[in-house]
């Protein structure tokens, strides 16, 4: 046996020719370096938005695999077809007449000749591609990847390791058809069928089957192994079927080798065929058991709003996880699944905000907005137990208002709040006691849960919006192990006692204001324009205060404090509307100028629309849950407290942040989900992404886990991801989300245009 | 052993012996190349074994130091130089560079070693087919149409060789198609014909019995002829145009002698020594005693005529098992 293959092996390096064939193989670099600047060329071009939508070129081998497969099947073919060719056959069989053994003894030498080739020439691919490239390389992309992926990249330097690998398997794959055929011209033919023509064949078929047919092309598997991409096949499958292509081009070789006759041979290649395909169902089978949740009876969904592959389905689950044999709920789930264009990973559940919005109704608003996302997951959300919609179990009208929130002066005064509040909770509270007392976040995380189960997941993905981060912060306190992945878009926290996060709020109030004024001082459109806003603000507050400023056009007669004032113009202050327009800064300075001459009407108007009230009302909807999370002062003496800091930090807005606390002064239902720090360890780290006004508390919940990493965007914005404000944070998140990936400390994303 | 519906080589079974130099004699198509590719395990035969040292070839662990093989000195990758062919083949039984070097040598290549096989005449091919045989100094030899391609010097360094080879007590076989090549060369000869065994004997004894005639040009060839044919010999005139034969036996008629009056006589029946002592006897000057041999042609014509008195079957695919 070691003679044979020292045999062969001397026969492999005796050959000229050989050389030149592998340094033909520099082809496959040029291929790579080739693409790579059509591409650098192509995004030079581009704007800046464009550029995020370019397809990752990966790690640059893509388009040089096949033509460095198509050599060295070709160098493995010509090891026996020259044989044949020329004759030398009866010459070598006459030295080594057992004739499996002559056909396998060429396999360590030409193995071991791909096998240093092959990394040569993988790692020249790569490195050419991403020279070709340079700085452009690490442009990250909307699907989360980079333009070109460096070694340094997770899986990265493997798939090129692996791809020099596959080099010896095509050459291997060669050797074995060519044994099979014999002959050098048919060997080649077969080769270019394999290597070049049936990968286009599959390139231009429809798309969830041309994912599908692509996997299983041998060019798409290193990446598969290695986990980067390149088809649905899990990597074990992958690497079982590049062992399948060897396995069955050499026992179709190895056959025909071994006996004689044509019929022999057309069956003996029958055989390898139906090997193979045999082998590439199985891990087709084995991927199929992994292609998505599939316990609950998802349908499609009984909803004509609902895009057409939306699935919709339900779990049932406790009121009270506290007495789990009793009264049941119905949850409604709803699934964006999966294109099946890429490799499932598994599923993002996105958490809604509110309280008392329905991510299932965010799914169908914001659905184009997962795109890239989906070639990747299931996209999944719910309508969580707190959601205030019409037809639910508590009457709508009742959780869609509530009480006018004073700032109380006194004891009697906080008392007398603590009444108006509980008596008009009360109203809703009546139509179902038991259901109303349970709506904390933390029961919704367990419901998370129930979800989860439900789908058979080991692990979700997280995306927390806004309030979402509540029950995210619940869930990752009660199930720290079940999350693979957390990002927390602008979302509230849960962590420390409410009066500490009021200084944080305050101080975003204050910056927020400068920028107004500042936008004011610039812009013509601000009513305000060329007076210093500030002081009008200011000398307004402090008039409504001594005698409340009539909204002149309401009947009732209502009338705006300056506490009144400072909350209904604070949403407008922190989100001033698309950029330059800032629509919502052009009303605010409308609504003060006209309050400043004595009507508040401006602010009522506005306020109206939102709530159908002069006032802001305290809603009750969300108040069942705020006040459950324990989000009201503990006692008086707290307020008194918060609101003393707040009038030495915040000139213009002290008072309303207590707006959110104070709903609950009074509450009839006991606070059953306290703020409370996450756990310690076992938590994976989470990505924060926010706005100028949502960054800094995102980046305050977020550095309770360590690892953990935040991207401020430089603008103005809320739940970034969902609303596709940013190409840049919806890249940084689909990054983290597919490859847990997290931006250094500090990242930021500009707005453009 | 058949090709398709033709039996290539039926019912053959011969020994070849140690210390001689065995001719494998057949014309183009007998079955001598399949007879030797069945020795070497290329072709499987139908029934019955091919066996070297009584076992398989293709059991054999290095094969090429029990038996050297040549069998078609083209059947070689022109890519590579002399010394790198025969090192593939040396390595695949262990055999070391020293004895590349060595048989590059004895075959006289050493001179173009390094140069590309695809430039060589048939004749280097032939010298090269030859140290590959030669390469694991094997007891067994054989050689398939070993001369083709050979100039007359070579002819004759291989005739030296092979010779040189069976005085080491080895066994040497080597197929013709050419009767004349082996006469001198071959001690012993095995003849095939259509696939079968014809003949088995020694070189000495096919050519006795290819013998055809002895020429013979006399001053008086009527006089021989009668002295000849009284002691038995049958005497035929030779005639000068040899597209006019006369057939006619017993009737001795001159019209064949030449210009010098010196006719041309056909002996057969008796050997050259007795015909020369009886013209001796009777006084008459010989000019010239030639003995003359059938072509192979023209005595495998003669021998599978024989082959139908031994009562084999013949060999055409209507009859293959």
């Amino acid at each position: 046996m070691m003679d044979a293959v020292a045999s062969e092996w001397h026969k492999l390096r005796s050959l000229r020719s050989n050389a030149y064939l592998l340094a033909v193989s520099v082809l496959a670099v040029l291929a790579c370096a080739g693409v790579a600047y059509l591409t650098g060329r192509g995004f030079d071009h581009q704007t800046a938005e464009e550029r995020l939508r370019f397809a990752s070129n990966g790690n640059g081998l893509s388009t040089g695999l096949p033509v460095a497969y198509f050599v060295f099947g070709t160098l493995g073919a010509l090891t026996i077809t020259s044989e044949y060719s020329t004759g030398m056959i009866r010459t070598s069989l006459v030295a080594v007449p057992r004739r499996q053994l002559f056909l396998f003894a060429k396999i360590p030498g030409l193995t071991a000749v791909a096998l240093v080739a092959g990394q040569l020439l993988a790692f020249a691919m790569h490195l050419a591609a991403q020279a070709v490239l340079g700085e452009r390389a690490g442009q990250l992309l909307l699907d989360g990847q980079t333009l070109g992926t460096p070694l340094s990249d997770p899986g990265v330097f493997a798939s090129v390791v692996v791809s020099g690998l596959s080099m010896a398997a095509a050459a291997l794959v060669g050797l074995g058809v060519g044994a099979a055929l014999r002959s050098t011209p048919g060997t080649l033919v077969a080769l270019v069928m394999i290597f070049l023509v049936l990968p286009v064949v599959a390139q231009a078929l429809p798309s969830p089957l041309r994912a599908q047919a692509g996997s299983y092309m041998i060019e798409n598997l290193p990446a598969q192994i290695a986990g980067v991409g390149g088809g649905l096949l899990p990597p074990p499958a992958a690497a079982a079927l590049l062992v399948a292509y060897v396995v069955a081009a050499l026992t179709a070789g190895a056959a025909v080798t071994a006996l004689r006759g044509r019929k022999v041979k057309v069956m003996a290649v029958g055989v390898a065929a139906t090997l193979l395909t045999g082998l590439m169902w199985v891990p087709a089978a084995g991927d199929s058991a992994d292609t998505g949740p599939s316990s609950p009876a998802w349908r499609p969904c009984d909803d004509k709003h609902a895009p057409r592959d939306m699935r919709c389905t339900s779990v049932q689950v406790p009121l009270d996880w506290k007495a789990p044999g009793e009264r049941k709920i119905t949850i409604p789930v709803g699934m964006l699944p999966a294109s099946g264009a890429a490799r499932r990973i598994g599923t993002v559940f996105s958490i809604p905000g509110g309280p008392g919005a329905s991510g299932i109704d965010d799914l169908k608003q914001f659905y184009g907005k997962f795109a890239q996302l989906r070639d990747r997951f299931d996209v999944i959300s719910f309508a969580p137990r707190n959601t205030v919609k019409p037809g639910g179990v508590l009457p709508y009208e009742c959780l869609a208002t509530g009480p006018w929130i004073t700032l109380p002066a006194d004891r009697a005064e906080y008392a007398a709040l603590g009444r108006s509040n509980r008596e008009r909770a009360q109203r809703c509270r009546a139509a179902d006691q038991e259901f109303f007392d349970h709506m904390d976040s933390a029961s919704v995380a367990r419901d998370i849960e129930a979800v989860r189960v439900a789908l058979g997941e080991q692990r979700l993905s997280f995306l927390a919006n806004s309030y979402g981060g509540t029950p995210a912060a619940a869930y990752a306190r009660l199930f720290p192990s079940r999350i693979r992945a957390m990002v927390m878009d602008g979302t509230a926290g849960h962590i420390e006692d409410t009066a500490a996060d009021e200084p944080r709020m305050y101080a975003r109030a204050e910056r927020e204001m400068e920028r107004f004024a500042a936008w004011c001082r610039s812009a013509t459109a601000c009513a305000l324009h060329g007076r210093d806003v500030g002081q009008v603000w200011r000398r307004l507050v402090t008039a409504a205060d001594r005698s409340p400023t009539p909204v002149r056009n309401d009947p009732s007669g209502a009338a705006y404090t300056g506490f009144d004032l400072k909350v209904a113009a604070a949403p407008s202050v922190t989100s001033p509307g698309p950029e330059p327009d800032v629509p919502r800064w052009v009303q605010l300075a409308d609504a003060i100028k006209k309050a400043a001459d004595g009507d508040a009407s401006g602010f009522a108007d506005y306020v109206r629309q939102g709530s159908g009230s002069p006032k802001v009302p305290s809603l009750i909807g969300q108040n069942m849950t705020h006040c459950l999370d324990g989000k009201g002062y503990g006692s008086y003496a707290a307020y008194r407290r918060a609101l003393r800091r707040a009038e030495e930090l915040s000139p213009n807005f002290a008072g309303q942040r207590s707006w959110w606390p104070l709903g609950c002064v009074g509450w009839p239902a006991p606070v059953t989900n306290p703020r409370a720090p996450l756990p310690t360890r076992g938590l994976v780290p989470f990505l924060g992404v926010g706005s100028w006004t949502d960054h800094d508390i995102v980046a305050d919940i977020i550095r309770h886990v360590p690892g953990s990493s935040s991207v401020r965007y430089e603008g103005h914005g809320h739940m970034l991801y969902i609303y596709g404000k940013s190409g840049c944070i919806t890249a940084h998140v689909n990054r983290y989300l597919t490859s847990l990936r997290l931006p250094p400390p500090g990242t930021t994303c500009r707005p453009t245009g | 052993m058949r090709y398709g519906r033709t039996v290539a080589v039926d019912d053959l079974s011969f020994t070849v012996k140690p210390g001689l130099v065995t001719g494998f004699l057949g014309p183009n198509g007998a079955g001598k190349s399949t007879t030797m590719r069945a020795v070497l395990g290329l072709e499987i035969p139908a029934a019955g074994t091919a066996l070297v040292d009584g076992r398989p070839y293709a059991s054999l662990r290095r094969p090429m130091h029990t038996m050297g093989a040549l069998l078609d000195a083209g059947a070689v990758h022109g890519g590579r130089t002399a010394h790198a062919h025969l090192g593939c083949l040396a390595r695949s039984n262990g055999i070391g560079s020293r004895r590349v070097a060595a048989v590059l040598e004895q075959v006289g290549l050493e001179q173009v070693a390094d140069r590309r096989i695809g430039g060589f005449s048939l004749g280097m091919k032939q010298r090269l087919g030859i140290a590959a045989a030669l390469l694991g100094d094997p007891a067994v030899l054989m050689f398939d149409e070993p001369l083709n391609g050979l100039d007359p010097e070579g002819i004759r360094w291989l005739r030296d060789l092979l010779r040189s080879l069976a005085a080491q007590d080895r066994t040497v076989l080597l197929s013709s198609h050419l009767m004349n090549e082996l006469a001198l060369t071959a001690d012993h000869v095995v003849v095939i014909g259509r696939g079968r065994l014809i003949s088995d004997t020694t070189t000495d004894a096919l050519a006795a019995r290819f013998q055809r005639d002895v020429l013979v040009r006399a001053t008086r060839p009527e006089r021989l002829a009668e002295i000849l044919r009284a002691h038995g010999a049958t005497v035929t005139a030779e005639h000068a145009d040899p597209a006019t034969p006369d057939r006619a036996e017993g009737n001795l008629s001159v019209r064949g002698m030449d210009a010098a009056g010196i006719g041309g006589l056909s002996v057969r029946g008796m050997d050259p020594a007795r015909i020369g002592d009886l013209a001796l006897r009777a006084g008459i000057a010989l000019r010239e005693l030639t003995p003359r041999s059938a072509s192979l042609e023209e005595a495998f014509m003669e021998l599978t005529a024989d082959s139908v008195e031994y009562g084999t079957r013949p060999a055409t695919a209507e009859v293959a098992r």
